[in-house]
């Protein structure tokens, strides 16, 4: 593939493929994105690869494997074009019948389709799916068009064809403008306005400047970076060189954690694609604008999101975070002007040059425009990859989307921010989402991780859940954050453990104020949040463990007792058989019992027992 | 037959900022990194030895020691420890008689417990030989672990 | 173009030269902010948290480490604001539990107004200032020790964990060690550590005389550059 020299050769490119796409021939999506990965899509892609070359179909259907749709609880996901016919749950057995009857004979196949747990109906086409319908899925939409390893879908779309006008039409002041017209703010939990950034960046003094992708989503529960990365990095590169031109910047890094490892060769082979179009190196598309992007991977440190440790860990030295007294904007990778935004952000930056800054500026709420994915999670019917416009309120996210509870159990809690974040109770869902409304109400929206939780999470479990994680991937330079989260966390464990005193409440909330001020790093700063926001919102449960020695969840082992309820037990020695401390006594046809002594209150009881009969409180 | 040392550092002698990619190379294609590895390292790159042992420390990518065969890895994310990681955990832990990041004496099985994986909306998840297994329970667990522990293993009490 | 800057810290006036640090003019004027892993000659981390301040900056009061914060012509700061004192309260009852086996770790939390202590006692060997490290860096240019791990697991050690033959055996490391100044009656028995804060106390209790040096004597390596004896 020859360089394209200039905007005109890559317009004519960019029709000539849409042309060639748009042909009436069917085409089969497979989503391959990280939930559907892990359901085994591509044992499913493998299938229906085989059926249509064995019956000589390869000339009149396409396969293509795309990027996260989002729907993961129902993976893998497979849509028939142009039918629009949605697949849910397909696995390589339903192939054939598929091919058989939607492709061959234009029919569907009824027992596949997606059927809506509320109304017992079939839904078969996608945007209909009450999943899918409150969604405003300007990103994510392109991943369902895109194979991640072709360059030609992504310009069939009209990829690169921003970067192309901004340098043909805009001068980087124009850009930055732009950009600020549009109020994006970043993505990746601080909700900083990018323009800002930018023009700090562009402004710092030097010749030498460096782009960087922060990919780290070190957040548990977050997966909304390696779908973007994975489904359509050519719109992260876009954006970076975009942003490249604005700050003045001949190098861009992509930062990917290290449990990434598709995402990382899928990276590489967008950076190699583009440089092959003349997309990155020099002279970019006859404008004399020279870049390049390097990946660099992660080691496997939560640290590493935070931006001076990032940039440490690029440099090839440990990810300890310094005080940012300096900012990074003038002296960050190599001491040089760095601008760090996160994969969602750049990936948003396409779009707001194509579309313009009124078109993004007109979604969202007065302080935080555009769209955001959130990774919906936890104990909640449907889960996967949600793509809304801000102001969507937490119980459309939760009920409409997410479906409510699993189980017919009362959704008590979402926790979002990860672990930087805090917990917002049922009776605040109609709070819209929003960087400063959920800040002010002690979380924030972070990189997007939304876990949903029921009535038997204990939350006190999940302050100490969120402490112990903070204590693991703590660098341990600075004593607020090394000692004080121990400290946060020893008082915490003897609370759950039936040891909490009197005063610790008080203790804990004195800790958490001295930590968030005092520590060098955000990780640090904001490690006290989930154990304030838990007690701000739940105290009563805390207050339940210290005075009463009881965890209202069932969940805190040593404060639970496991029994066998004497009419439902049916005698079947299931539990018996399945207990690895064998705790459980009785015989076939006799009521079992459950010795407390013994008892690990390890669950797996609970799980073997047909008959509910297991008791917790 | 694993990459030789010398191929890793190819085209990459004293440039220190590249120390975490080869790190990476080498434990890729190791499965751990030896103190001979560590050392020529450090003369080849140009970086001190305290700092090259130093960043072999603090990325939990890195190894120093031989790993097990098999390697359970159980996600301990947030969603997957609302969907119960733990019960998870338990059972890895009472079935294996090792701490997590440790390897069970007979080198059959090396046990980590990490902090996500980022495929949330299957949790609780676990990978079994770079093997993603989605929607896991206790039960399923053991089951893969006394296949193991029976097709690889001595003698064993199930 | 002048070689020194003013400032002024808890509302005096501090002249110093440009380019040091908020914790070096403060200390040149026996303001004395408490401090662990601050050494002169040797590059500043920030990582005990020890001396902080208020920067005072558009109406906010910033809380940061005044080791890295460099003075500025016409910063305003506060060393020993109320909210500041309760901080560092805080911090140095946080180290003084975690190592309550040294004059020097006891010293600062006198120095800081701990009177009582809210976490169980434990008895750690090593507070992680990381001026051994430093000094073998910066000043011998040895790199024998480092710190290695993370979180609560980082510790200083060798590569390896064996003394290497670069190790230049100067023993600047032992000297700059706070641990090694153990209290008068020697280390405390495990499960009967207190606090014993006898040689401040008994001086010059730290709620008085703000700017006025108390002479502490924390140990070699800890003398205040204000007063020198």
């Amino acid at each position: 593939m020859p360089r394209i020299a200039d905007l005109k050769e890559l317009s004519s490119l960019s029709d000539q493929l849409a042309a060639e796409r748009n042909d009436d021939a069917v085409l089969i999506t497979v989503c391959g994105g990280p939930g559907c990965q892990a359901t085994r899509c591509s044992d499913v892609a493998a299938q229906v690869k085989k059926e249509l070359a064995d019956n000589g179909l390869n000339g009149k259907v396409r396969l293509r494997v795309t990027g996260c749709h989002g729907f993961c609880e129902q993976g893998p996901i497979v849509i028939i074009d142009p039918v629009n016919t949605f697949y849910p749950k397909v696995k390589p057995g339903d192939v054939k019948e598929i091919i058989d009857r939607t492709i061959r004979e234009g029919k569907v196949v009824e027992r596949l389709l997606y059927r809506d747990p509320a109304s017992g109906k079939v839904i078969p086409t996608e945007a209909d799916i009450p999943f899918y319908r409150p969604q405003s899925k300007t990103l994510l939409s392109q991943n369902r068009v895109v194979d991640p390893l072709s360059i030609d879908d992504y310009i069939a779309i009209g990829g690169y064809k921003a970067l192309a006008s901004v340098l043909t039409d805009l001068s980087p002041e124009e850009v930055i403008l732009e950009v600020e017209a549009s109020g994006l703010r970043g993505r990746g939990g601080g909700g900083f306005p990018t323009a800002k950034k930018w023009a700090a960046c562009r402004a710092a003094r030097g010749e030498e400047k460096y782009v960087i992708c922060n990919a780290d989503e070190g957040d548990p529960g977050a997966f909304m970076d390696r779908a973007i990365l994975e489904g359509n990095p050519h719109a992260v590169l876009e954006g970076m060189l975009i942003g490249a031109y604005a700050i003045g910047s001949q190098q861009g890094y992509i930062y990917v954690r290290n449990e990434y490892p598709l995402a990382v060769e899928l990276a590489r082979t967008a950076v190699s694609q583009a440089r092959e179009y003349g997309f990155l190196g020099e002279d970019i598309l006859g404008s004399g604008m020279s870049f390049d992007i390097d990946i660099a991977r992660g080691g496997g440190a939560f640290v590493c999101g935070e931006s001076t440790a990032l940039m440490a860990s690029i440099e090839g030295k440990v990810g300890e975070p310094r005080p940012k007294d300096v900012h990074t904007a003038e002296h960050g990778l190599w001491n040089k002007p760095s601008c760090l935004n996160n994969v969602e952000t750049w990936a948003n930056v396409p779009s707001i040059i194509n579309s313009g800054a009124g078109w993004f500026a007109d979604m969202g709420t007065k302080g935080s425009k555009g769209t955001k994915i959130l990774a919906l999670t936890g104990q909640v019917k449907n889960t996967g990859l949600v793509e809304i416009a801000f102001g969507t309120t937490l119980k459309t996210v939760v009920d409409e989307i997410g479906g409510g509870g699993r189980d017919g159990k009362a959704i008590k809690a979402v926790q979002t921010g990860g672990p930087s974040g805090g917990c917002l109770p049922a009776s605040m869902f109609d709070l819209p989402i929003d960087f400063d409304i959920l800040w002010e109400k002690g979380s924030m929206i972070g990189s997007g991780g939304l876990v949903v939780m029921d009535e038997k999470t204990c939350m006190v479990d999940i302050a100490k859940y969120f402490l112990k994680f903070l204590q693991d991937e703590s660098c341990g330079k600075c004593v607020p954050c090394r000692v004080g989260v121990n400290r946060l966390l020893e008082i915490v464990n003897d609370i759950t453990e039936g040891r909490g005193k009197p005063g610790q409440i008080e203790l804990l909330e004195e800790l958490s104020d001295t930590i968030a001020l005092t520590a060098l790093c955000g990780l640090g700063k904001t490690a006290p949040n989930p154990v304030l926001s838990t007690l701000n919102y739940f105290r009563e449960e805390y207050e339940a463990h210290i005075h009463d020695n009881r965890c209202p969840a069932g969940v805190c082992k040593p404060l639970i007792e496991y029994s066998i309820d004497n009419v439902l037990c049916n005698g079947c020695m299931a539990c018996l058989k399945a207990c690895p401390s064998e705790a459980i006594t009785g015989s076939k046809d006799e009521v079992h019992s459950i010795d407390m002594r013994v008892c690990d209150r390890c669950g797996i009881c609970l799980t073997s027992c047909n008959q509910d009969a297991i008791v917790v409180q | 037959m694993a990459m030789p040392l010398e191929s890793i550092l190819e085209g990459r002698k004293s440039q220190p900022h590249q120390l975490i990619e080869v790190l990476q190379d080498i434990q890729q294609t190791h499965g751990w990194i030896s103190q001979e590895a560590v050392i020529t390292v450090s003369s080849e790159l140009g970086v001190p030895l305290m700092e090259v042992y130093r960043v072999a420390n603090f990325y939990k990518a890195f190894h120093l020691e031989p790993r097990g065969k098999n390697i359970v890895t159980l996600c301990m994310g947030t969603a997957c420890h609302v969907r119960g990681a733990n019960p998870l955990l338990d059972q890895a832990l009472s079935l294996l008689e090792v701490e997590a990041g440790q390897t069970t004496e007979d080198g059959l099985f090396t046990l980590d417990a990490v902090n996500c994986l980022g495929a949330c909306a299957l949790a609780p998840l676990i990978i079994l030989n770079g093997v993603y297994h989605p929607n896991m329970t206790p039960a399923k667990l053991r089951t893969m672990i006394r296949k193991i522990q029976k097709s690889e293993g001595g003698p064993r009490d199930a | 173009m002048s070689q020194y800057i003013t400032l002024t810290v808890d509302g005096s006036i501090v002249r110093t030269p440009k380019g040091s640090s908020v914790l070096d003019a403060a200390l040149l004027y026996g303001i004395c902010i408490p401090h662990l892993c601050h050494l002169p000659t040797m590059s500043e981390v920030g990582a005990c948290r020890l001396c902080i301040v208020e920067h005072v900056q558009n109406g906010r009061l910033k809380i940061t480490t005044s080791c890295t914060l460099v003075a500025k012509e016409g910063m305003v700061i506060n060393a020993n604001s109320d909210r500041v004192r309760k901080l560092r309260h805080n911090i140095a009852e946080l180290l003084v539990t975690q190592a309550p086996n040294s004059k020097a770790i006891q010293d600062i939390a006198v120095k800081c107004g701990v009177t009582e202590a809210r976490y169980p006692f434990r008895s750690d060997d090593c507070v992680l200032c990381g001026r051994c490290v430093r000094v073998c860096e910066e000043t011998y240019q040895a790199r024998a020790i480092g710190f290695v791990g993370r979180g609560e697991h980082r510790r200083v050690d060798f590569p390896f964990g064996v003394r290497p033959d670069f190790c230049k055996r100067c023993w600047a490391c032992v000297d700059l060690c706070p641990m090694k100044v153990t209290p008068c009656e020697g280390p405390m028995k495990p499960g009967e550590e207190y606090l014993c804060g006898r040689c401040e106390s008994t001086v010059n209790p730290p709620q008085y005389a703000v700017g006025s040096c108390t002479r502490c004597d924390m140990g070699e390596g800890f003398s205040c550059e204000g007063h020198a004896r």
